[in-house]
């Protein structure tokens, strides 16, 4: 496979494990803890749009393509499940604990067991997939160019796109998009201006939730949908969070591309097989840690 | 000057209280017909091998406050150590003997320990839950990939059982190994944890910097003891590959790691009997939900959702209501013997 | 004050008595220079005093002296020793102990345990004397609690040894942290604040507690404090910092009535 190829695919899933990161990045500095529920929170999202997709297919809506109402549908009900799950979260596990980091930490564990338990009882634990029909790589895309680019990965591009850039209008130019990065930059001095930390926290859930889910939907969308994937993509958004800068909402979106991009295009390595795509992208998480623990755009802090 | 050294009480904790009735309801199992007497001993050997798994995190965890994810891992380079050194199967085809590999696997862990603590002990204890959790994963990926030499995702079978030479059957050989090994490390663990030693690493979980204040080297520490944790839980791991008899890279599924944590926190964090009690309880949890699916209500249901949701339950509610667990440590870190009267005695 | 002018005197003549020398500290954050170029030098048995308004740079000087942060530029000697950029737990060992500003947090100990931990050069802090020394380890631990308890019944906290510390009041922290550190014997002590946010009886009776150390037995001490009353009859030479620079040294008399520090103070405050 062509390195271009490669690099086309990282782009899709660096797409994916951006919407995750973001997401994290949100929750780790304003919330102050690494959630280690956020995977499962992701596929709680996918099955939410699951649900929606096959209800659909129930009442005799076939999809001819990816790009249908049927997918907007998929996504706006994998995104209510993704708010209200990590909203639902707060309430009732998180914000009664009250405590350090280190046991939110802890606890987001067993949430994670919570949520993928559930999920697992709820749907099995056999694949399952959105119905849309597959599509082999796009036509004039591969004459053209010679790569292969199907109508999942186009969608899936195209929305975190448009996700990034709204999320970067919101937050550049909205007064609780001033917060929200005023919240996640410093806490404390967020907390000393007055900006009300329960509404930060209440929006970055939403926030956090509603960019979990889609990702989720996209995971499923550009896999298959598996109860336990979550904790599988979970530590590439960690990589990502960390790469970026943990609170920085850029360096998030930077580093959800550059851990996609090394994940899929480890077998540029010589030696190296795609078989340890996540492998690399742990080692140039943890070399980040050692060296860079503020990430490549956050501050240099120990 | 007549210095009076005031003297705490030690009762006979209810530790053993409650590991007795945990006997006494396997005992009950058994005359019942519930479970057969193979499947008890199994039970027990397992636990045996979660005690000394839940010791080696209390002692990182639990004395010096660093947070290990790569529980599974310390574990599995033990158990792979073993099965790759003494087994049949192994593409390294050495066959040693047992004993030998335990010593060998010992020294790798040494090793690993040391070049994974040297750069990341000193990272935030968030920073080094995922580094440990990105350790292990890479570990696990090497395992599974490295095929000629780990056999890779075919695993290792004809693993042979624990001390084969000692003149008792293998369940029986099993239960007393494991049953002196974790005797030897509990013991072990309470004299150097009740000594200057297990105060300074208390001193350095509280705050760091005041152990520094104070002329103790923090990081000499805590590398000592994330060390020695290592060490135990390939103990634990080594043991399991001989207990089992077959291991494969579907055994270093980072999930165990958090069955440790829960049998540590659930136990107490820095307790020996709490970890010790938290092992059986883990055990039973995990094992007892085999059992729960015969019950007509949770009939429709498979055991493993359901014990990850217990699980997942149980964590939640102890951090919640019991963050201490349930045997918080309560004595002094001094040694019984240095607190008798030394009035009289000059 | 008897030994005020012995050791006035002695501070020019008598090199080898020095225990602290710092030579052209000089630290910044940023770009903000927090100390910069403090020298000075204290003498063994001397109790020295520092003030200074609030950020003048006093802890940062601690915090270089202590081995907590590395200085940008000079020196800092204990008993002649050059421990620039040494570990804090190094720089115990050469003979200099500090307490901190702030108390820190001690989980899930009893006032006898904490005590304990400050005993220097412990057998029993490595794993394997426990096993083949046992009996000399138990020996070194009956008298460090001889010791923790006569240090805790001089600062009258005995009552308290078996205790939790999380029990404590803010007083009685700083007194844990002040016999604590007396547990390791050290040649000078370093305390940051040892009276602030303290109600006054305890004041005064921490100042006699000071005094009684020094005078009986020679302890050394360097104080930071913001009450110069409190300095006032303890310390015989006062350093006064201001934006991180040894804006007078002097008795504490002197000090009060300068115009300079006065002015310091009224300037920042
Ligand atoms: N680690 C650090 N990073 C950045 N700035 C620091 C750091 N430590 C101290 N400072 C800054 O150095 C200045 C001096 O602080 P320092 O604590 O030494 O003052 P101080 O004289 O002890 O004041 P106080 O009387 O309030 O205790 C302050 O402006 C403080 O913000
Ligand atoms: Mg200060």
């Amino acid at each position: 496979m062509s390195v271009i190829q490669l690099a086309v695919d990282g782009i899709v899933y660096g797409s994916i494990i951006v919407l995750g990161a973001v997401g994290l990045s949100l929750v780790y500095s304003i919330g102050d803890f690494p959630n280690f529920a956020h995977g499962d929170l992701m596929v709680a999202g996918a099955y939410g749009g699951l649900v929606a997709n096959l209800g659909l297919t129930q009442i005799g809506l076939q999809p001819t393509s990816v790009f249908s109402p049927e997918l907007l549908v998929t996504i706006v009900a994998g995104l209510a499940i993704g708010i209200v799950v990590a909203v639902a979260t707060h309430y009732l596990v998180f914000k009664p604990l009250d405590s350090g980091p280190i046991a939110l930490l802890i606890t987001s564990f067993g949430v994670a067991l919570i949520y993928r338990s559930l999920i697992w009882m709820g749907f099995g634990s056999s694949a399952r997939s959105y119905n849309f029909p597959r599509s082999g790589p796009i036509g004039s895309i591969r004459d053209a160019t010679g790569l292969a680019v199907t109508n999942r990965m186009l969608v899936i591009v195209l929305a975190t796109a448009v996700v990034v850039t709204t999320l970067h209008f919101v937050l550049q130019y909205s007064m609780l998009g001033k917060k929200m990065r005023a919240a996640a930059d410093n806490g404390d001095l967020a907390r000393i201006s007055g900006i009300r930390p329960r509404e930060t926290v209440l929006t970055m859930w939403v926030g956090g939730g509603a960019l979990a889910a889609m990702g989720g939907v996209f995971l499923g969308l550009h896999t298959l949908i598996r109860p336990l994937m979550g904790f599988d993509i979970l530590l590439l958004i960690f990589a990502a969070v960390i790469l970026g800068g943990i609170g920085s909402i850029y360096g998030a979106m930077l580093g959800g591309f550059a851990i996609g991009l090394a994940h899929e295009m480890t077998p540029v390595i010589p030696g190296v097989g795609s078989e340890y795509g996540a492998a690399v992208a742990f080692v140039i998480m943890i070399i980040i840690l050692l060296v860079r623990p503020g990430g490549i755009l956050g501050e240099e802090t120990t | 000057m007549n210095v009076t050294i005031p003297k705490t009480d030690h009762e006979l904790g209810s530790t053993s209280v409650v590991l007795l009735g945990l006997i006494v309801l396997l005992g009950l199992a058994i005359l019942t017909g519930a479970l057969t007497v193979s499947y008890a001993t199994y039970l027990i050997a397992l636990s045996g091998m979660y005690v000394l798994l839940a010791l080696g995190l209390n002692v990182q965890w639990g004395y010096g406050g660093i947070i290990n994810f790569a529980v599974v891992a310390f574990w599995g380079l033990g158990a792979y150590v073993a099965a790759l050194a003494t087994a049949r199967t192994s593409p390294l085809g050495l066959e040693w003997h047992p004993l030998f590999a335990l010593v060998v696997a010992i020294i790798f862990s040494v090793i690993a320990a040391i070049l994974v603590g040297l750069p990341a002990i000193r990272l935030r204890a968030d920073y080094l839950a995922i580094a440990t959790l990105g350790f292990s994963e890479i570990f696990r990926l090497l395992v599974a990939n490295e095929t000629h030499i780990t056999a890779g995702m075919a695993g290792l079978a004809g693993i042979p059982s624990v001390l084969e030479d000692l003149p008792f059957d293998t369940v029986t050989t099993n239960l007393l190994v494991v049953a002196v090994a974790g005797a030897l490390v509990f013991l072990f663990l309470r004299r150097i944890h009740r000594s200057p030693w297990g105060r300074v690493m208390q001193i350095i979980k509280a705050d760091e910097d005041l152990a520094e204040s104070l002329g103790k080297n923090a990081f000499s520490f805590k590398m000592q003891t994330f060390v020695l944790g290592c060490v135990i839980m390939t103990i634990a791991g080594v043991y399991y590959a001989h207990f089992i008899g077959y291991v494969d890279p579907t055994d270093l599924d980072p999930l165990e790691t958090f069955f440790v944590w829960v049998a540590v926190i659930l136990g107490g964090s820095g307790s020996n009997r709490g970890a010790v009690v938290g092992a059986f309880i883990l055990v039973a949890v995990l094992e007892g939900t085999r059992f729960l699916t015969d019950f007509s209500i949770f009939a429709a249901l498979s055991t493993g959702p359901l014990r990850l949701l217990i699980v997942g339950v149980l964590i939640v509610l102890i951090m919640r209501f019991k963050p201490e667990g349930l045997y918080p440590p309560r004595d002094e870190l001094i040694w019984p013997k240095s607190q008798t009267d030394t009035e009289g005695q000059s | 004050m008897s030994s005020f002018e012995l050791t006035y005197d002695g501070a020019n003549l008598q090199k080898e008595n020095t225990v602290l020398e710092v030579a052209g500290l000089k630290k910044s954050f940023g770009g903000l220079v927090v100390t910069d170029d403090v020298s000075l030098a204290i003498e063994s048995g001397s109790i020295t005093g520092m003030i200074g308004p609030n950020g003048a740079g006093k802890s940062t000087l601690f915090n270089q002296i202590s081995g907590f942060y590395d200085p940008d530029d000079g020196t800092v000697e204990v008993n002649g020793t050059d421990v620039t950029g040494k570990q804090p737990n190094k720089i115990v060992q050469e003979g200099l102990l500090r307490t901190f500003q702030t108390p820190r947090r001690l989980e899930k100990m009893t006032v006898r345990e904490a005590m304990l931990v400050g005993a220097q050069s412990q057998l029993g802090e490595s794993i394997l004397p426990l096993w083949i020394s046992g009996a000399e380890v138990t020996r070194e631990e009956r008298a460090n609690l001889e010791r923790a308890m006569e240090l805790l019944e001089f600062f009258e906290i005995d009552h308290l040894a078996t205790e939790p510390t999380t029990s404590l009041s803010g007083g009685q922290m700083k007194l844990l942290a002040l016999a604590r550190a007396l547990m390791a014997e050290p040649d000078i002590l370093l305390l940051d604040e040892p009276v602030a946010g303290i109600n006054p009886t305890l004041v005064n009776q921490i100042a006699g507690f000071i005094e009684e150390l020094n005078q009986e037995q020679g302890y050394t001490f360097f104080i930071i404090e913001h009450d110069i009353e409190f300095l006032m009859g303890l310390a015989e030479e006062v350093i006064v910092l201001n934006q991180g620079r040894v804006l007078l040294e002097g008795t504490p008399e002197t000090v009060q009535s300068d115009e300079r520090v006065i002015n310091a103070y009224l300037g920042d405050m």
